[in-house]
């Protein structure tokens, strides 16, 4: 026994034996009760947590229902492993008896790797030949990504060299080098020269691809045209909306404390703005009423909860049984009038900060009336463009591959892409022979259940006058004057500025 | 000291009986302990690998209805169609099950465990009792995230990296309540089992090597694991904080990761000031460090495995160890490549990828290294040496797809496609599972003192291999294409249409795949029981865990633990007529002297650059020197 570790160990039980420990019950001064103690102190709350929302009970027993066709292939399945291993074992048993090798198995294997080898390679061809013409989806259709093509077809020649060569070497070495008895291995520990060499040519031919790639990441992400036209793009769960700025060539202010039904944006309008803080006072009023009728809820619920439970439907309507059970239990734990606080509390300071907001000119100078919001995206071939990427509730990102574009979108953290289409959606769509192309820009960034529904169809047309003709059909803001709803009086209350968010001027 | 005389002793100091609780549950044997890890990481391994089959089902035939999802999952396969919010979640735990469960605890607890001690020359680790406490947090931690996938609302589903807000926010998705609280308390658990255990591994590799046993003399698995210990104890804290920041926003009202958020039927939330963008950065500076967590102790198995069974020196011992070494170091100072395009300044965008690129560097020449190690070798094609070669070529190919990611103007195109898909399962995912397959093959003997069966190690090596190559090559393609990951279906463009055919094909593939675990499952589980009896040293290694008896006892060696007296990869050398002279031999010439003093030069020291230690190769290396 080693002195260190016997020490050790006795240490560390002894302190463990000493510790005294009554926990749930759980008696006792073993090692065992006390661990278990422990851990199902740990556990316990945890247990309880999951059993507030285990699933509804399983289904009765009903061996019909069964999907028998995939029991019975997986029986069969490992019936067949079992089988092989029988037959093998056989094999083995024979081989020992007669003293005759049936199946040197180290030749197979080092067979296999040389059919594995050359059948890899086939398929290595096929994928280039049958997949190769979507490598980047053909030629790009901004003009940075052609500089981002070339850098990705040098890594690509690189890499596909070492990638064929080292490959072929390695199973090579299976098949050349497999085991004889006869010989011996070569002794050879190490041979500076010969990794010194493999240091150097990786580290030079990366160092080639670094610069270049410091280039071409400097150029895409410095190299702004300051002529760019601004284009708002905004991405909500599940969706996307573009922003264009209208006349003044300016896009308004936004905030997400004024995003409502009607101004999805967010934009600073104070039209809109007002009519949204007369929302927010109105729910405000519902949620004390509701808070002022605790009482009445919580005799009409447990009337309901009763009158479930007598007739015995609660079985019969166990969905709605679950939702008046919990409204019930959080009406007596006190959470339902928390939760109502809070969203009042929330509320209120929604409209504080909306308050705070308006005192500010510059957030409202009245460039936003013309901005326009669009369900499309419009862009005029060789022309810069800026993307300016918002989002409301959780990360996206807008990707568009067509163009060798993509940039998150970050609530609270404005972020934008800058490129220039070259290729229309029209050129497009006979270079790919296919009369239906369109581009897209659509979401890359995990963002709930329809993430893989959530796009927006950009169109780059050849000229000024197909985009101005476009442009015409979608509605500003806030309509030009003649047709404009007269505006509510603001009821912006007086409360003293707080510490608010950031306010979005383009 | 026999086994018998070991025990009279324990009794005599009043030790605890072995009762079956202590022996197999709540036992301090690193040996049992490490039994315990892989057992459990095999069950979490087999739990990720269905959820892969079931959301591949989803992916390959999006209109079909299948049967089993819904005997399976119940309400969230009704009418046989899979839930979106559940593949959602089910992409995300087979992500966390894989990534931590099984090859961060199942790969690295599993073999630390078993060899730091055997390897060494070490009774025990420096803290048995931590040690057991290190695998029941894990355990619990692995109870609470299975937990978690039977409550009403579902498991987390924000993905394996769980972004907040949508991973705070529990009106944002199902997945984000009570499933995600959850999530975290099971990530806090796996830290502490991780901190624990790492804390011994290094400990142990620092304190109790047995006499003549070097630094430069240590095999490297032990150097991996060594490193491997180092980067989860520095960086895993990290992630630590990150989940306790993020627990404070979902619960306590904070704002570290919140700021200007409107929720659809909540409205403007009042969260104002912080920055999802903080969450990434804390994530991945564990999340980086992680991926050499996964794949070093990986590449550590496969140098001793490759070197014994090619019976040949392991080419270059001190570069492997350098390039160990420098991959350490890097991986903590690349972390940001995985946020070239959160909108971060373009100019960190480039220092992050210069120094990712630079990390390809000690990759590079440990690929050509193993090349070397079996130039010239004479091969013995053990499962466990097809499986070292199966790291290999994965090694090379996902790595090599690491240079267009870590290129930030190319990542552009390729973030979030499933060209990053087919990068890190290859190169993270593949690699480091058939690490943890050859580990299995080569130390089952030393583990459970019986053989697995060699024939059906080949047919589960082989259809692994096809399978994982078959699934995991034509992704590129897609991803080049601009396909994007995490899509429930390919629905929403016409252009993804053309990728329906290839779904299908890899879906069988991964079925394959699947099909092939069931010939290890059952020669692993069959052979603990009924496989034939191992020798002592099956594999004639050199290495010191062969020197023990088959059957396990406390403290390892039954008298003295034995001294070192060379390196370990004394393969083949010309003087001697067997192929392999183990580190515990004494030299023929002087044993005597050579046992006392303890240290005898290998052949390997005449050269230059082995007389010294590794790290004054190291600085000789640098300047050029050597």
């Amino acid at each position: 026994m080693g002195v260190i570790s016997k020490f050790a160990r006795r240490k560390t039980l002894i302190r463990f034996r000493k510790m005294k420990l009554n926990l749930f019950g759980v008696k006792g001064n073993s090692l065992f009760k006390k661990t278990l103690s422990v851990f199902s102190m740990m556990l316990t709350p945890l247990f309880l947590m999951a059993a507030e929302g285990v699933v509804a009970p399983p289904t009765e027993f009903n061996p019909m229902a069964w999907d028998w066709s995939s029991i019975l292939t997986l029986v069969l399945a490992i019936l067949i492993v079992l089988v092989i291993a029988r037959a093998f074992d056989i094999g083995s048993l024979t081989e020992k008896i007669t003293g005759k090798t049936i199946v040197s198995w180290n030749n197979v294997n080092a067979w296999a790797a040389m059919v594995f080898l050359i059948l890899g390679l086939i398929g290595v061809w096929y994928e280039m030949e049958y997949h190769g013409k979507y490598l980047l989806l053909g030629d790009s259709a901004s003009e940075h990504g052609i500089t981002l093509d070339s850098m990705f077809y040098w890594t690509f020649g690189f890499t596909f060299f070492v990638f064929i060569v080292t490959e072929i070497l390695l199973f090579y070495f299976m098949f050349k080098y497999k085991y004889d008895k006869n010989r011996k291995a070569l002794y050879y520990f190490h041979n500076n020269k010969l990794e010194i060499i493999w240091t150097i040519v990786p580290a030079v031919v990366l160092t080639f691809l670094v610069l270049r790639g410091f280039g071409t990441w400097t150029k895409i992400t410095t190299n702004i045209d300051k002529n760019s036209e601004e284009i708002e793009v905004f991405a909500y769960q599940f969706g996307w909306k573009a922003r264009y700025s209208g006349d003044d060539k300016q896009l308004g202010a936004s905030n997400f404390n004024f995003i409502s039904g009607s101004n999805p944006l967010g934009i600073a309008e104070e039209n809109a703005v007002n009519i949204l803080v007369d929302e927010l006072k109105v729910e405000i009023g519902k949620l004390e009423a509701q808070k002022a009728a605790i009482e009445d809820s919580s005799k009409i619920w447990k009337m309901q909860y009763d009158r479930f439970v007598s007739t015995g439907t609660d079985r019969t309507y166990p969905d709605e049984f679950k939702v008046l059970k919990t409204k019930y239990n959080d009406l007596l734990s006190g959470s339902y009038e928390r939760q109502l606080e809070k969203d009042i509390k929330r509320k209120n300071t929604a409209i504080k900060r909306i308050a705070s907001y308006k005192k500010d000119k510059e957030t409202f100078n009245g460039s936003a009336k013309d901005d326009k919001v669009t369900t499309e995206i419009v862009i005029i071939k060789n022309k810069p463009y800026i993307f300016k990427f918002r989002a409301r509730d959780v990360i996206h990102s807008a990707y568009m591959p067509d163009f060798r574009a993509q940039m998150n979108c970050v609530p609270g953290m404005p972020t934008s892409f800058a490129f220039t289409p070259i290729k229309t959606t029209a050129e497009a769509r006979i270079s790919k022979n296919n009369p239906e192309f369109d581009y897209y820009l659509f979401c890359n960034k995990i963002c709930g259940a329809a993430h893989y529904n959530m796009k927006i169809k950009v169109t780059v047309v050849s000229n000024e006058d197909e985009y101005k003709t476009w442009l015409a059909t979608q509605t500003p803001f806030v309509a030009p004057p003649a047709a404009a709803v007269p505006a509510e009086a603001p009821k912006g209350d007086s409360m003293t500025a707080v510490k608010t968010g950031t306010v979005v001027k383009n | 000291m026999s086994t018998a005389a070991l025990h009279t002793e324990h009794d005599a100091h009043g030790h605890h009986k072995e009762s079956f609780i202590s022996k197999y549950v709540f036992s301090m044997d690193h040996k049992m302990i490490s039994r315990q890890f892989l057992i459990t990481g095999i069950i979490m391994g087999i739990i990720g690998m269905g959820m892969s089959l079931l959301f591949r089902l989803q992916l390959a035939w999006p209109d079909e209805q299948f049967g089993i999802l819904e005997t399976l999952l119940g309400k969230w396969g009704k009418d046989g169609k899979l839930d979106p919010n559940f593949y959602m979640g089910l992409v995300t735990i087979h992500g966390t099950i894989m990534v931590f469960y099984v090859l961060t605890a199942g790969l690295s607890g599993t073999f630390s465990n078993l060899l730091i001690p055997l390897q060494l020359g070490a009774r025990d680790m420096a803290s048995p009792f931590m040690n057991m406490l290190s695998y029941w947090f894990f355990f619990m931690s692995s109870v609470v995230l299975l937990i978690s996938v039977f409550i009403e609302t579902g498991p987390a589903s924000a993905g394996w990296t769980v972004y907040p807000p949508l991973s705070a926010l529990d009106k944002a998705m199902p997945g984000s309540g009570l499933g995600m609280t959850l999530w975290l308390v099971a990530i806090a658990l796996f830290i502490v089992s991780s901190l624990l255990g790492g804390i011994n591994y290094i400990s142990t590799v620092l304190n109790m090597r047995t006499k003549g046993m070097s630094m430069n003399r240590m095999p490297l698995t032990i150097w991996a694991f060594f490193f491997t210990a180092i980067l989860g104890v520095l960086s895993f804290p990290v992630l630590l904080g990150a989940a306790l920041f993020l627990i404070f926003d979902r619960s306590f009202g904070t704002s570290f990761y919140l700021s200007d958020i409107y929720l659809e039927g909540v409205g403007a939330l009042e969260n104002i000031g912080g920055s999802p963008v903080l969450y990434q950065h804390l994530f991945w500076f564990l999340g980086h460090p992680e991926v050499y967590i996964i794949l070093m102790p990986a590449l550590g198995i496969t140098s001793e495995v490759i070197s014994t069974n090619a019976r040949k020196p392991i080419f270059g011992y001190t570069a492997m160890v350098i390039s160990l070494m420098g991959i350490s170091v890097l991986s903590f100072i690349v972390w940001g490549h995985h946020m070239f395009i959160t909108g971060m300044n373009p100019f960190i965008g480039s220092v992050f990828m210069i120094l990712t690129l630079i990390i390809a560097v000690p990759s590079a020449v440990k690929a050509f290294n193993y090349l070397t190690t079996l130039w010239k070798g004479n091969l013995r094609f053990t499962p466990a040496m097809l499986f070292s070669i199966g790291l290999v070529s994965f090694f090379i190919s996902g790595g090599l797809t690491g240079i267009y990611l870590g290129n930030a103007a190319l990542d552009i195109q390729l973030h979030d496609s499933y060209f990053v898909v087919a990068h890190f399962h290859l190169v993270m995912g593949s690699a480091a599972i058939f690490g943890m397959f050859a580990g299995i093959y080569h130390w089952f003997p030393k583990m459970f003192g019986r053989m697995m069966n060699n024939t059906l190690g080949y047919f589960h090596f082989w259809f692994t291999f096809i399978s994982a190559y078959l699934v995991f090559f034509p992704m590129h393609f897609m991803g080049l294409a601009g396909v994007p990951r995490r899509y429930y279906q390919f629905t929403l463009l016409k252009e993804f249409e053309v990728w329906a055919d290839v779904n299908v094909m890899i879906t069988m593939a991964a079925m394959l795949g699947g099909i092939a675990q069931l010939f290890f499952l059952f020669n692993f589980f069959y052979s603990i029981f009924k496989g034939k009896k191992a020798e002592q040293n099956p594999w004639q290694s050199n290495t010191l865990e062969w020197s023990t008896p088959v059957e396990h006892l406390h403290g390892n060696w039954p008298g003295e633990i034995p001294a070192v007296y060379r390196g370990p990869y004394e393969y083949s050398r010309p003087d001697r007529e067997e192929d392999f002279f183990p580190q515990y031999i004494p030299d023929e010439k002087a044993p005597e002297t050579a046992a006392q003093e303890g240290v005898v030069e290998p052949v390997e020291t005449k050269t230059e650059e082995a007389e010294s230690s590794v790290f004054f190769a190291a600085i000789k290396r640098v300047f050029g020197l050597s």
